[in-house]
């Protein structure tokens, strides 16, 4: 459709301040974090910035009338290009849309446009002593609306789950305009095994079968306290064996975090006030939280049993010391590229899940293949539920580097699979993953195909992801 | 010095994983919240210029100019990339690929000699009855500055009629047993608009025992420069002014104004001359700069000593961009406001967020930067004080403005003019 055509009518839908079609401002919505987009550019046609379900609702049924492609987008913080618009069309920016609907909070519900951050929900449920568990390293600048996409989850997986275990219920824009609500029209019941659950199907469907415009979360009381152990290990191996003991002497960490030698180093150079022990080959973060007395037993119970390995451990209760451990932890992603001067963290082959039982042998495995391509892989992640992230570093603007990359990042991927565990463990498929759907699912990519078929016939909805 | 050979512009723009952290600091992006404006965005857009993908022009410009500056983003980045030194770097190379005279004649010709300058100053205390507005169409600012300045001519409150400069000797002895020599540098806005602080500036210096030299030739720091694609103009101002500094033979450079201290940084010499590495000698003086807050507390180590005169003020501090983020200068401005008898100091939300002033932004995008202000004297106002203390003249104009605007009866004061009234 001429763009010009296509804007006037979005402009009989939104106000003008809610329209991007200016080349040079398409231009913006050329990348998310992925690597892929970083190598190459697509433009969409235009970016639309609704804030109603009536105008998301009039935009697609457009759409769905004039097969055009539409791609729902959040903060685009996505590693995997699943909010950029590779075959044109519509950008539908949710993140505008950022409405606290309502704080339920005698059934600790909460009610929420797709734009809202993840970061200001916690804060504003603090205030009902409440929160949303799941906990991703980019809680700052992720939408909610993209967390339920991609079915995030984060530092505190390992206790509280994954994002889908909070949702309730989803409005849901489907691709030929219709609205539907899912988990009941008026639910708000906390067990529901009422009818198919069209609500996990969506939870985790990264925009391919329709756009979420409303979610219902279940919120868990605000734990009262909280501690986080430190353990620093000389050899890589002890810390995942540490893992094991701490739940084989029953104790459920709600955060059990890696990070390699070469990620406390990055850590170091970018916040060096939160002093690292540098001459470790790994450290591991547990975070405990609860009652002051269960936290207290817990955090003694885990710096006892990491004494055993490790040669250093630190127990802390102190906000300020905590913060600053965990925002070590969650700055490693992008801290990354401090490791060489003249290199940039990619983001590719960076979310690889195995079971426990093969952390170790991943991390290893991981690490020689780094040494085949010459490339510094700086390792870390959610070590508690087998979730490694694992950062190359490379010149991208090196043709010869950023393919290496490519090929060392294909080998991550097939590790992943031959070690039992999958490709991605929370960032999500997108368009760069695609490629190993078939090896993953093998038979069960057909069934996903029908119901994509089924849901979205013109195949307009985020074409080119997932499956 | 070749826009793609600049420093950030070759090794920093690939370190940019777009993570979108800075999304989340950025005053302008609270704003706009799209993408046009997020920082990470601007850092894309300097990419596109250096690959071509996009001419050096003025809409280029225009998204671009949609920042403050304020280095917010630039201290959350985790891959270390000064996003305000790529976007002002690209501002340079799309000015020096364009003809605008007027802009010429305001940052070439007018805002390089302090004669002109205090001479249209003065034209502009007389011109305060008439307005702005006639001043700067005298000036062809209209067309340098298009669109918001007749709103903006509203910020300007009362122009001085006598100069800090008028006032003050090139030369001023220390009171007691001289204890060090110091370059007092005098920046432009200071010495215009608040010769008070400058008054009060050379008072508590002198009467801590330096000996304050102001050498006369003194041009502008260059800051309204960089932040106006004019970086090459910055480049000579620099080298002038340090010229004239190193002559001086002082221990110290001490300046009042957030902004110009950061302008004179090692940092910045290096950014502005598009150097890794800098001139023995000039690094020795660019290492003579210091913050008067934080020389007063770290060099001086100045106490309750002859501060005497006690006189009640609840107040409230607002962190420059150009101290805090720049220099990471936050506590001595407070230590100094702690000192004063009679000082309560209420501190405010989120103190460091920008107040929207940022120089020429105000004038530039004067709608969006009153959005901003408006969140900052909202903070003030919760803290219940009618008084902010704050280290930056561009600050200082802003947050008076947001006073009047909401017709409260405010008032915005430098840290040493307290310690200034409470010496004998």
């Amino acid at each position: 459709m001429d763009k010009r055509v296509l804007k006037q009518e979005m402009l009989k839908i939104l106000q003008p301040e809610q329209v991007l079609a200016d080349d040079l401002d398409l231009m913006y919505y050329s990348y998310d974090s992925s690597f892929l987009t970083k190598l190459e550019r697509v433009y969409p046609d235009i970016v639309v910035l609704p804030r109603a379900t009536e105008q998301v609702q009039r935009i697609v049924r457009f759409a769905y009338e004039n097969n055009i492609p539409v791609t729902p987008r959040g903060a685009g913080t996505g590693e995997t290009g699943g909010a950029v618009a590779f075959n044109g069309g519509i950008v539908i920016d949710l993140s505008t849309w950022d409405e606290i609907v309502e704080v339920d909070v005698s059934n600790m519900q909460v009610v929420v446009r797709p734009g809202v951050i993840h970061a200001d929900l916690n804060n504003h449920l603090a205030k009902f002593n409440l929160f949303f568990p799941p906990d991703p390293g980019s809680s700052l600048m992720c939408t909610i609306g993209g967390m339920v996409a991609n079915n995030a989850s984060g530092l505190r997986a390992v206790k509280y789950g994954c994002t889908e275990q909070y949702v309730l219920g989803l409005e849901v824009v489907l691709p030929n305009g219709e609205v539907i609500t899912t988990g009941g029209i008026r639910s708000k019941a906390i067990k529901n095994v009422s009818g198919l659950n069209l609500t996990k199907l969506m939870v985790g469907s990264e925009g391919v079968l329709g756009i979420i415009t409303k979610i219902r979360l279940r919120c868990w009381p605000k734990p009262k306290a909280r501690g986080i152990a430190m353990a620093v290990f000389s050899k890589l191996d002890d810390a995942p064996a540490t893992v094991l003991e701490v739940y084989q002497a029953g104790i459920l960490p709600s955060g059990i975090e890696i990070l390699d030698k070469s990620a406390i180093k990055a850590v170091n150079q970018f916040k060096p006030e939160i002093g690292l022990p540098e001459d470790a080959e790994a450290i591991l973060l547990f975070e405990v939280d609860g009652n002051a007395p269960s936290v207290e037993w817990e955090g003694t119970n885990i710096v006892e049993i990491a004494k055993r390995r490790a040669t250093k451990v630190e127990w802390a209760t102190d906000p300020q010391r905590m913060a600053s451990l965990w925002e070590g932890r969650s700055v490693t992603a992008t801290a990354a590229a401090r490791v060489r001067p003249d290199g940039s963290r990619v983001f590719a082959g960076e979310d690889i899940s195995v079971p426990l039982s093969r952390v170790a042998e991943a991390l290893r495995a991981i690490r020689s293949l780094g040494e085949k391509y010459g490339i510094p892989v700086v390792n870390y992640g959610h070590i508690g539920d087998g979730n490694v992230h694992t950062a190359p570093v490379i010149d991208p603007e090196n043709p010869a580097e950023a393919e290496k990359a490519n090929q060392l990042v294909h080998e991550i991927h097939l590790l992943a699979i031959e070690l039992e565990g999958s490709t991605t463990g929370e960032h999500g498929v997108g368009a760069v993953r695609r490629q190993y759907a078939e090896l993953e699912h093998g038979e069960a990519l057909k069934v996903m195909r029908l119901i994509k078929n089924a849901v979205d016939p013109k195949g307009i909805m985020n074409p080119g992801k997932l499956i | 010095m070749k826009f793609k050979e600049l420093p950030p512009v070759k090794e920093q723009i690939r370190k940019c994983v777009r993570c979108g952290r800075c999304r989340t600091v950025c005053p302008v992006f609270a704003e706009v919240k799209n993408e046009t404006v997020a920082p990470r965005g601007h850092v894309f857009m300097v990419q596109m210029l250096r690959d071509g993908v996009v001419k050096p022009d003025s809409k280029v410009y225009e998204h671009l100019s949609k920042c403050l500056l304020c280095e917010t983003c630039s201290t959350f980045c985790p891959s270390g990339i000064d996003i305000h030194e790529l976007n002002a770097a690209a501002r340079s190379f799309i000015t020096e690929n364009q003809s605008n005279p007027g802009k010429r004649l305001v940052f070439d010709t007018l805002w390089t000699s302090p004669k002109l300058l205090r001479a249209s100053t003065a034209f502009m205390w007389s011109a305060n009855v008439t307005g702005l507005m006639k001043l700067a169409r005298a000036l062809h600012l209209t067309k340098v500055l298009p669109g918001d300045l007749p709103k903006a001519e509203q910020i300007l409150d009362r122009v001085p009629f006598r100069s800090a400069r008028d006032q003050l000797h090139e030369t001023i002895p220390a009171q007691g047993k001289k204890k060090l020599r110091v370059a007092y540098f005098l920046g432009c806005a200071t010495n215009l608009l608040h010769p008070e602080v400058a008054l009060a500036t050379v008072k508590v210096l002198t009467q801590s025992g330096c000996e304050v030299v102001i050498p006369r030739d003194l041009k502008c720091c260059g800051l309204p420069h960089i932040a106006n694609g004019k970086l090459g103009t910055a480049r000579s101002l620099l080298l002038h002014n340090f010229e004239l500094l190193s002559r001086a033979k002082v221990d110290y450079i001490v300046t009042d104004c957030a902004s110009c201290s950061s302008a004179l940084s090692d940092k910045n010499v290096r950014f502005v001359l598009g150097q890794e590495e800098i001139d023995a000698n000039l690094a020795l003086t660019a290492g003579k700069v210091v913050d008067l807050t934080a020389f007063l507390v770290n060099v001086l180590d100045i106490g309750p000593g002859n501060l005497v005169k006690r006189s009640e003020h609840r107040l409230t501090y607002h962190d420059p961009c150009h101290l805090a983020k720049a220099q990471n200068i936050r506590k001595e401005p407070r230590e100094l406001l702690r000192l004063v008898p009679g000082v309560e100091l209420v501190e405010m939300a989120e103190p460091d967020r920008c107040c929207g002033g940022s120089g020429t932004f105000a004038l530039t995008h004067y709608d969006m930067s009153m959005k901003i202000l408006d969140k900052k004297m909202s903070a003030i106002r919760n803290t219940g004080c009618d008084t902010v203390a704050t280290c930056c003249p561009s600050c200082s104009m802003q947050l008076a403005y947001g006073f009047r605007r909401s017709r409260v009866n405010g008032k915005v004061v430098h840290p040493v003019e307290l310690l200034a009234q409470a010496l004998p």
